[in-house]
């Protein structure tokens, strides 16, 4: 009898190989306990909630202000899994609690999220392959740097066309990757947008924007009831999410998107000039 | 190498499976909230309408009032009104009674409105409805019914007392009418239909949606004998929940149909320093039966009125200026 068992290490991008050796890391476990530690303690109020989220956005500020190299642990991408996964359990228990989500809202947004899911999924499942066997195969040690090969500190290892690393997806965005990167970053966004505005609107007082689309107007009184307060503290933690990955999509578009269809563009110019 | 193969393979039908079962778990089939519910055609309104006016009612007018206008209005009443005043010369007659002078209305409705501790928002709420209902042309009269005992608040009970009083004085057609809810479009004709009427199909607080499709409560329109017929709401729901969902056993034993308008009409806001209400759909399969229905409602209603109508509630209002004893007609009650 072959062995037919799947683990949980099968189906994690990851593969087996590079984890199995690692005993419980107590950087990847964190976060799960912090995270919604700090959203529970951000129920009480409103002063409490906002002091939070200043000092995790202080946080995350102060991590990016580090050298790259020191901010090589699993933390990071353990907090930005367990922001999603507390996010989207307050949203599937609590917000869609109240019976004012209707079937195709919770549709769509549970298709943009499958969307972003996937695409951060590959992204990392790329890297991986790309890492391991690509034509980007880091080398150990080159005495010379080519133009177009780096060294990234984090992953240690010497790539070819590497664009950044991400912390927070603990993966090196390469050439090939980069598409997925950016569509899950893109994903991600609309899926933040649509959860906090069903969210809010459910536990704020809302007002019609345009048409069918509400915005919140006043949440004034969340705070009473033990279920508002933790949609809302979520809906606002969302709100910082995705004024980061705006931050994150505006970089995109000034940097590396130029840098990602330049080749394209300089294979169109050689073209025309023939 | 067909190892791998049968182990991708698996791969694939294990992550299919977990993909659907996900999704049946978290699609809640059980939802049902919805922004579109089935509805009566703006053009059918008005044959749908039970005409009749109070027993006792006589109009000076020669005309009568049209409503096909008022139905078609697009336009919405600004909420800013409740920090308002009447307007002058507004004819409202003692007890909060008005019929339009200019032409003769085709419906009467009695406005119930239970209360309790809310002066500021009672007093927004009668300038607020006076207002709009100035532009609907129906001869109205808004009775509310305060609770000042100290037991906990029984809208239900509340309701019924207030129905027996407008039903004593010959109106057609009872509102049942939360004091926090304001309807926004004077499209929303506040006259019975043949059908009891759901009207708060789309309130702001709840995203403009109807939480399930059963739910009758908040602003409701139904004819005095349908409710007589039902031997009114249970009195005894004391506290905030379950008293609309036994309101509709009632009705479903009775063959009577709830019905709507679309709900661009239909929308409410529900102010905003009011607690939510929770909506508990588990409860409407609670302890309803006929028997029940038939021993308690409107034939074992039992309360008494502690001072004079009218009177202590100027008194009690006095601080809030634009109330007088016209703006409705003020019922205190102790419930037994």
């Amino acid at each position: 009898m072959v062995n037919t068992t799947l683990t949980i290490q099968d189906i994690l991008p990851y593969g087996s190989g590079r984890s199995s050796g690692k005993k419980f890391d107590m950087d990847a476990i964190l976060p799960y306990l912090i995270l919604p530690g700090l959203l529970l303690i951000a129920t009480i109020s409103r002063p409490v909630t906002i002091t939070i989220m200043v000092i995790i956005g202080m946080g995350a500020l102060y991590v990016h202000s580090r050298p790259r190299q020191k901010n090589r642990s699993s933390f990071f991408f353990s907090w930005t899994m367990s922001s999603g996964i507390s996010m989207f359990l307050v949203f599937e228990g609590g917000v869609l609690g109240f019976f004012e989500i209707t079937q195709l809202e919770n549709f769509i947004f549970l298709l943009l999220l499958s969307c972003t899911c996937y695409f951060f999924y590959k992204m990392k499942a790329v890297a991986d392959f790309e890492l391991a066997t690509g034509s980007s195969k880091g080398k150990e040690y080159s005495p010379v740097l080519t133009s177009d090969s780096h060294y990234c500190q984090i992953c240690q290892i010497e790539v070819n066309e590497r664009f950044f690393h991400s912390i927070w997806w603990d993966c090196c965005v390469l050439r090939p990757n980069y598409i997925y990167f950016l569509a899950g970053q893109v994903f991600a966004f609309a899926t933040l947008f649509f959860g906090t505005n069903l969210g809010l609107t459910t536990v704020c007082q809302p007002y019609i924007f345009y048409g069918v689309i509400l915005m919140p107007q006043d949440c004034d009184d969340v705070y009473y009831e033990f279920n508002l307060a933790i949609c809302f503290v979520c809906c606002v933690y969302g709100l910082g999410y995705l004024l980061v990955i705006t931050l994150v999509l505006i970089r995109q578009l000034l940097v590396y998107i130029p840098k990602y269809s330049e080749p394209q563009w300089r294979k169109l110019v050689n073209v025309l000039n023939v | 190498m067909a190892f791998k193969m049968r182990h991708a393979y698996k791969k694939k039908i294990l992550y299919c499976g977990v993909v659907v079962i996900t999704l049946m778990i978290l699609l809640h089939p059980d939802m049902n909230a919805r922004r579109s519910y089935e509805y009566i055609e703006k053009d059918n309104i008005v044959k749908n309408l039970h005409e009749e006016t109070a027993a006792n009612f006589t109009s000076t007018a020669i005309v009568d009032c049209d409503y096909y206008d008022i139905i078609h209005d697009e336009t919405s009443l600004s909420i800013s009104i409740v920090g308002g005043d009447l307007i002058e010369g507004h004819k409202i007659k003692e007890g909060g009674e008005y019929a339009p002078s200019d032409c003769k209305p085709k419906y009467s409705t009695a406005i119930i409105v239970p209360y309790r501790d809310r002066a500021e928002e009672l007093r927004g709420f009668l300038v607020y409805m006076h207002t709009y209902f100035h532009r609907q042309h129906i001869h109205y009269r808004i009775y509310v019914v305060e609770q000042v005992d100290s037991r906990p608040y029984n809208r239900a009970k509340l309701l019924n007392i207030g129905a027996v009083a407008a039903m004593k004085a010959g109106y057609p057609c009872l509102v049942l009418h939360d004091v926090d809810l304001l309807p926004l479009r004077p499209a929303n004709l506040y006259a019975c239909t043949e059908q009891p009427r759901h009207m708060s199909s789309s309130i702001n607080k709840f995203r403009f949606v109807l939480p399930y499709l059963n739910l009758f409560g908040g602003a409701i329109a139904i004819v005095s004998k349908q409710f007589k017929q039902i031997n009114g709401m249970s009195n005894e729901y004391f506290g905030w929940e379950g008293e609309d969902d036994d309101l509709y056993s009632r009705l479903e034993a009775n063959d009577l149909k709830l019905c709507r308008f679309e709900p661009e009409i239909s929308r409410y806001h529900l102010a905003s320093h009011t607690p939510v209400k929770k909506l508990d759909m588990g409860k409407k399969a609670g302890s309803f039966t006929k028997e029940k229905m038939a021993a308690d409602g409107l034939s074992s209603l039992q309360y008494t009125e502690p001072g004079t109508r009218h009177l202590r509630y100027i008194q009690g209002l006095k601080s809030y200026k634009g109330l007088t004893n016209q703006d409705s007609n003020f019922c205190k009650v102790s419930l037994r």
